[in-house]
């Protein structure tokens, strides 16, 4: 048996219709509403693939605000765990990446009643801090291999290996798909363009059966999630939250306009002729 | 105010300034050249200032590397500490952070780059990393690793002296910290900075030091200095430790990815924002046919990447992906003609379209950035204006346009 865990976030909903900003630019937390981040909800695929592939038990963790279990609830729609974790403290609050990595190892030592988890999952970054940094800190933390943006997974249960494709850019250089093995356990950070592939006539009806199944125990959701603070935990309380963050934010300023580096011909939008006349200038391009 | 030294700024304990290098195939990746710029200049203006001479260390780790190293050199290194492995050939995150741990704890190693400080040393002063698909998760253990804290994305960095008063870290006391790194970061939205600052705790319920501060950094945003070909550095090769254990751990191929997009290979852009937001579909479906017209490439601003609209999936999966994404996290590009349409224009992608020859923008805001950018500014909405120059192309051009079409 695989044992699987997904680390996850609530992060506003950016997108449009959804997002509010205050007239300064800053994000209007209040009026925007909070959802399952998009990069969370991948590696929740990339955690059902597992299951409905190789059957592995899976376990779902956030570190967040009460409310944050209407994330959990939403990823155990989309992987059907088997159980959620929400590490809540009011000294977790203000955490950099670091800490949030110390209170997010604490948790993940401890799910399903201590078994060791063979696999983690998590998002390739979060929209809001956008840093990268939590999932490969919480990967070093439990002493796992960290494998990032990995857009396959594949498991040798015989030899307890993972064989993945991870994709590497660098900056002027063509992308590279790398083929890596490792063995169990790893820590791997899904691509944002990882799609999973059900090919076999087994996977698809597995797929139908677990997502029935996930859709009934969302519905009672409750039933399968527990609450820890950092004395459940076990957390000590210097490495966690503010006192635990090596940084802090200093400031925060609206980034000053560039001078204006071209002579500009203002064209206003109602005054057709002027319009049209620029198109000449476009023509070279066709001809 | 109670002002108080910086412990750790005396004895030179924490020292230098490391540089995380990163090559390919036996080339640097220019990202590597562009922050020994940046950590030039820093250290440069750092010396004079506190009167210091620690030193630009590139840390290389790799197999048959000794012929990168005098290059390092001629871009701003002091030092260039190379750890050579037939090992270290890929790179593969768990060896390559020990070892980059391993040579930032070496007291030995840090007696040769500057023997004139008196021991003890304990880790680098500052460390880089380029924000990339290798150097952001390697930045995040080896920072993990040394216990200290780490910024992602960075396009700005000043050293400062400065007098900080937090609950934690100094228990509601100001206190200065002298030769912090302050370290920028362009937010989501692309005109916001966060400044972020990696500080000792002071205070002494939870006393710690916190080196090196450490960073990511964006590639294409720092200079690389001209190179000096007659500039004398100091080439060191480090022998790494590395455990059996973590050699099971293996690349076992390497496939090159064909680019989907090739924005090089076409004398004009279109590229599109979130202006296309009133009726996604239609304006999406205008832009295909201006640039059809053009015989133009497609690119989108990073927001779109990130599918905020609702649109059929054969848009979505033709246009909403990363691939087209113009500007640093995504490509650059220069073109001879780049017509921005319903782009705002942020930071980033200004810095990825800003080599353009002629720019035209289309856009409704007339204080919108991209305008500044513009040689023509079309101030008015896609669905407005470009039906009007579809037309006057079409006019124009009947004999491309029937062909193409």
């Amino acid at each position: 048996m695989v044992n699987v865990a997904v680390i996850v976030k609530l992060e506003p909903d950016f997108s449009e219709g959804n997002v509010s900003y205050n007239p300064d630019g800053t994000l209007n937390r209040a009026e925007t509403k909070s959802i399952l981040g998009p990069h969370s909800a991948i590696a929740c695929n990339a955690a059902f693939y597992t299951k409905i592939t190789y059957g592995s038990r899976i376990s779902i963790g956030t570190m967040g605000p009460p409310i944050a279990d209407s994330a959990l609830r939403k990823a155990q729609e989309l992987t059907d765990a088997d159980e959620m974790n929400l590490y809540s403290d009011r000294i977790f609050a203000g955490a950099d990446t670091l800490a949030t990595a110390e209170a997010l190892r604490s948790g993940i030592v401890k799910m399903l009643d201590g078994n060791k988890i063979d696999i983690v999952f998590s998002g390739h970054r979060a929209s809001d801090g956008e840093t990268g940094q939590t999932g490969p800190q919480t990967a070093w933390k439990l002493g796992y291999t960290f494998l990032g943006n990995v857009i396959e997974v594949n498991i040798d249960l015989e030899r307890n290996y993972v064989i993945v494709k991870r994709l590497v850019t660098l900056q002027g250089f063509d992308g590279i798909v790398e083929e890596v093995e490792a063995p169990l356990p790893v820590f791997i950070t899904v691509d944002p363009s990882y799609s999973p592939n059900y090919r076999t006539i087994y996977q698809r009806l597995a797929f139908a059966k677990y997502r029935k199944e996930a859709i009934a125990r969302a519905n009672n959701y409750k039933q399968f999630l527990k609450i820890y603070d950092s004395k459940s935990l076990g957390v000590d309380p210097k490495l966690v939250g503010l006192p635990g963050s090596p940084t802090i934010v200093y400031r925060v300023e609206k980034i000053p306009k560039a001078k204006a580096s071209r002579k500009t011909q203002l064209i206003e939008g109602q005054d057709i002729d002027a319009i049209k006349s620029i198109v000449p200038k476009l023509r070279p391009i066709v001809s | 105010m109670v002002t108080e030294s910086s412990s750790n700024t005396s004895g030179g304990k924490f020292r230098n300034l490391y540089v995380v290098i990163e090559h390919i195939d036996g080339k640097l990746v220019p990202v590597s050249l562009e922050m020994l710029g940046e950590a030039r200049r820093l250290m440069d203006y750092f010396n004079r200032r506190y009167q210091e001479s620690e030193r630009v260390v590139a840390v290389v780790l790799g197999y048959k590397v000794q012929d990168l190293c005098q290059q390092l050199i001629s871009y701003g290194a002091d030092v260039v500490v190379y750890a050579e492995h037939k090992e270290l050939e890929y790179s593969r995150n768990t060896i390559d952070t020990k070892v980059i741990a391993q040579i930032s704890r070496d007291a030995g190693l840090a007696k040769q780059i500057s023997p004139e400080y008196i021991p003890p040393y304990i880790k680098p002063r500052y460390m880089f990393f380029s924000a990339d698909s290798i150097g952001r998760h390697l930045s995040s253990t080896v920072l993990a690793e040394l216990e200290s804290g780490l910024a992602s994305d960075i396009n700005k960095l000043v050293i400062s002296d400065i007098d900080f008063r937090h609950e934690h870290k100094t228990k509601g006391q100001t206190i200065r910290y002298e030769r912090t790194l302050e370290m920028y970061r362009p937010d989501f939205s692309g005109f916001l900075w966060t400044t972020i600052l990696c500080l000792d705790n002071k205070n002494p319920e939870i006393m710690r030091d916190y080196h090196p501060q450490g960073c990511s950094i964006i590639p294409g945003v720092f200079n690389a200095i001209e190179p000096d070909i007659a500039r004398e550095g100091l080439i060191l090769q480090y022998k790494p430790t590395i455990d059996p254990e973590d050699l099971k751990v293996k690349v076992l191929s390497k496939q090159l990815l064909k680019k989907k997009i090739d924005f090089d290979s076409h004398r004009s852009i279109v590229s599109m924002g979130r202006g296309i937001k009133e009726d996604p579909e239609q304006n999406v479906k205008l832009i295909e046919q201006f640039a059809r017209l053009l015989d133009a490439e497609i690119g989108i601003s990073l927001p779109l990447s990130k599918r905020l609209y609702q649109l059929s999936d054969s848009i979505n999966s033709k246009y909403m992906i990363p691939e087209r994404v113009i500007g640093t996290s995504g490509s650059k590009v220069a073109p001879s003609f780049y017509i921005a349409t319903g782009i705002h224009g942020a930071v980033q992608h200004i810095a990825g379209m800003k080599e353009s020859e002629f720019v035209v923008a289309i856009n409704p805001d007339e204080n919108a950035p991209i305008k500044d950018e513009s040689d023509i500014f079309i101030n008015g909405r896609m669905e407005d204006v470009l039906p009007i120059i579809i037309e006057e192309l079409q006019k124009l051009t009947p004999i491309v346009s029937s062909l193409m079409e």
